[in-house]
């Protein structure tokens, strides 16, 4: 709340300065607008330009060369809904987003609170969780290739610890292919959340947890009733920003698995791109990016809305 | 957090982690164990010695550098035009920004493609440097409006009692109070512009402009395939990112700390 007061504030404020001059108001804060129109510029200059062009390919059949396309209207539209590859990908993301950003959250939240606890060596486990997050997925992606293949490292593992009767070809089949891009985008990302909710546990008052203690609450207890509610903020913020991610979804399937076998972890990314460079249907690939950032937009205010409102209940 | 107050509840602590570390250090083992299998360092003499994989590094320095530059820049002006200067409609431009967040990268890639190429832009660093930073700037922006707001309006005004001007407020204030945040920008810019992969493979298209993260797949077909020397490229491009974390891992933590999305 009062984060709004204090804009219309500035708004009226604003209002007599420009058309009386802000000069002689020498108290009040000088105009803004001249500092933000860099990143205005760059970003909704660039990107919304993007946008509109987007929307005006989609409505075109073209195969990206073609100095004349045709105009097909929503015809791109009509062919999505009834193709089952995109409706495998929106399957997908769903999966993708729910599996990840729980086994995150857990993960990060677990990792955190046993690092604020006095454990040694603190900060090589820090920087071990952090690390996959510094490496770029085309590098590490090989890797993964490699670990996952039928004569890898991880069914050398499972021989090696008596579970050999699992060892198969990870990456090669339908039904294990999606798991192992899930585990991979998992052990990516786990370290990003992990410093969120380390940085916002940092801010939790003291005070609060010692009281909870001496009102004899366990370690347990004050993890449910104090540390999570304390980061609700950053958790929030990890469902917009990995469902997000779940929409964007590239380089690792692609990478990894190029999509298959057999569409089994198509993404709409990857969908996307494949239409659109390889198999040069263009405006398909375009109808199919308007609906990836509706569905994107929609889902940002969704969880922003049901996050306002819990935290009004609260 | 947790409180442990017996020898072995500590000890089992240590144990419980460390177990739960071990799964993020074993793709890390086996990258470098991989990379040394067969030829062992030769591996290493081997790829280093591909004419044209300096200037593979060469690249993506000169865009991540570029993109940092872009990024921090612009950032920190409307940061400090965000969080402390008054703009009519303040939150409309805030939200039109925060939007951006949400915009895939490979929806820009066919307006981009046809616009790069009738600007000349295509196969030249701009290509790649103007949308990464277009795409890095909206979270970088979230970041640094709620640092710069967090720092107290008394010490502005005070700096403007003195005679400062806005520019000096920018100057003496913003930019060094907001160090610790821009160590957190500045990770996640590198981290952005080193490990794009989409936009060079699209925009880039000769040779002698690839960036780092097109070497493994180039080495696929350098070494038809060989597996230990692609792991060795893989070590040595992860490298620098590496080092970079480790030495601004400090300030990086401060940063998210103070101003984390809350």
């Amino acid at each position: 709340m009062a984060e709004t007061s204090v804009a219309e504030r500035g708004v009226r404020e604003n209002a007599p300065a420009v058309s009386g001059g802000g000069r002689r108001r020498g108290r009040l804060q000088p105009h803004g607008l001249p500092w933000i129109l860099p990143a205005l510029v760059l970003c909704v200059g660039l990107i919304y330009y993007c946008i509109w062009y987007t929307a005006v390919i989609s409505t075109w059949d073209w195969d990206g060369i073609d100095p004349n396309p045709e105009k097909v209207g929503a015809e791109n539209y009509l062919r999505i809904a009834q193709d089952p590859i995109f409706w495998g990908t929106i399957r997908h993301t769903v999966v993708f987003f729910v599996v990840t950003f729980v086994a995150q959250t857990v993960l990060g939240l677990v990792f955190a609170v046993l690092l604020h606890s006095r454990v040694k060596l603190a900060v090589v486990y820090k920087v071990i969780i952090f690390i996959p997050v510094v490496l770029a997925p085309a590098i590490t992606a090989p890797v993964f290739r490699g670990i996952f293949a039928p004569d890898g490292q991880f069914n050398w593992l499972l021989e090696h610890v008596g579970l050999g009767f699992l060892a198969q070809p990870w990456l090669g089949q339908e039904s294990t292919a999606l798991p192992v891009l899930m585990a991979i985008t998992v052990w990516q990302w786990t370290g990003l959340t992990f410093v969120l909710y380390f940085a916002a546990m940092g801010q939790i008052d003291q005070s609060v947890i010692e009281a909870a203690r001496i009102d004899g609450a366990g370690n347990f207890r004050t993890l449910v009733h104090v540390i999570w509610p304390g980061v609700r903020g950053t958790t929030l913020a990890m469902a917009i920003l990995s469902a997000i991610g779940a929409l964007k979804t590239f380089d690792i399937p692609y990478l990894v698995t190029v999509g298959g076998p057999n569409y089994a972890t198509e993404f709409l990314g990857t969908y996307i791109y494949r239409k659109t460079i390889p198999q040069s249907h263009v405006g398909y690939g375009a109808a199919l990016s308007i609906i990836l950032l509706v569905l994107a937009l929609v889902m940002a205010l969704i969880l922003q809305v049901r996050g306002g409102e819990r935290r009004v209940v609260r | 957090m947790f409180e442990v107050r017996t020898r072995w509840g500590r000890i089992l602590l240590q144990i419980v982690i460390t177990l739960l570390v071990l799964p993020y250090l074993f793709p890390l083992f086996a990258m470098v164990q991989g990379s040394l299998a067969g030829d062992g360092w030769g591996n290493y003499e081997a790829v280093l010695a591909v004419p044209g994989l300096w200037r593979f590094f060469v690249n993506t320095v000169v865009i991540a550098a570029g993109v940092i530059v872009i990024v921090y820049v612009v950032t920190m002006l409307a940061a400090y035009g965000f969080g402390k200067l008054r703009i009519r409609g303040r939150e409309v431009y805030f939200w039109m920004l925060l939007a951006c967040l949400t915009l895939p990268e490979v929806v820009l890639l066919t307006p981009l493609f046809t616009t790069a190429q009738a600007f000349g832009f295509f196969d030249t660093y701009w290509a790649v440097i103007l949308p990464l930073g277009a795409l890095q700037v909206p979270f970088a922006v979230l970041l640094a409006r709620n640092f710069v707001q967090g720092i107290p309006d008394e010490l502005f005004e005070a700096a403007r009692v003195d005679g400062g001007t806005v520019i000096n407020g920018f100057r003496h204030l913003v930019i060094p109070l907001t160090r610790p945040i821009a160590a957190a920008i500045l990770i996640f810019t590198l981290i952005g512009a080193w490990n794009n992969y989409l936009f060079p493979l699209v925009f880039l298209q000769s040779t002698e402009m690839q960036t780092i993260t097109l070497v493994p797949q180039f080495f696929v077909g350098q070494f038809s395939n060989d597996q230990t020397k692609i792991l060795a490229s893989a070590v040595l491009t992860a490298i620098p990112e590496v080092v970079a974390y480790l030495c601004l891992q400090r300030l990086f933590e401060r940063g998210l700390a103070a101003g984390a999305i809350k």
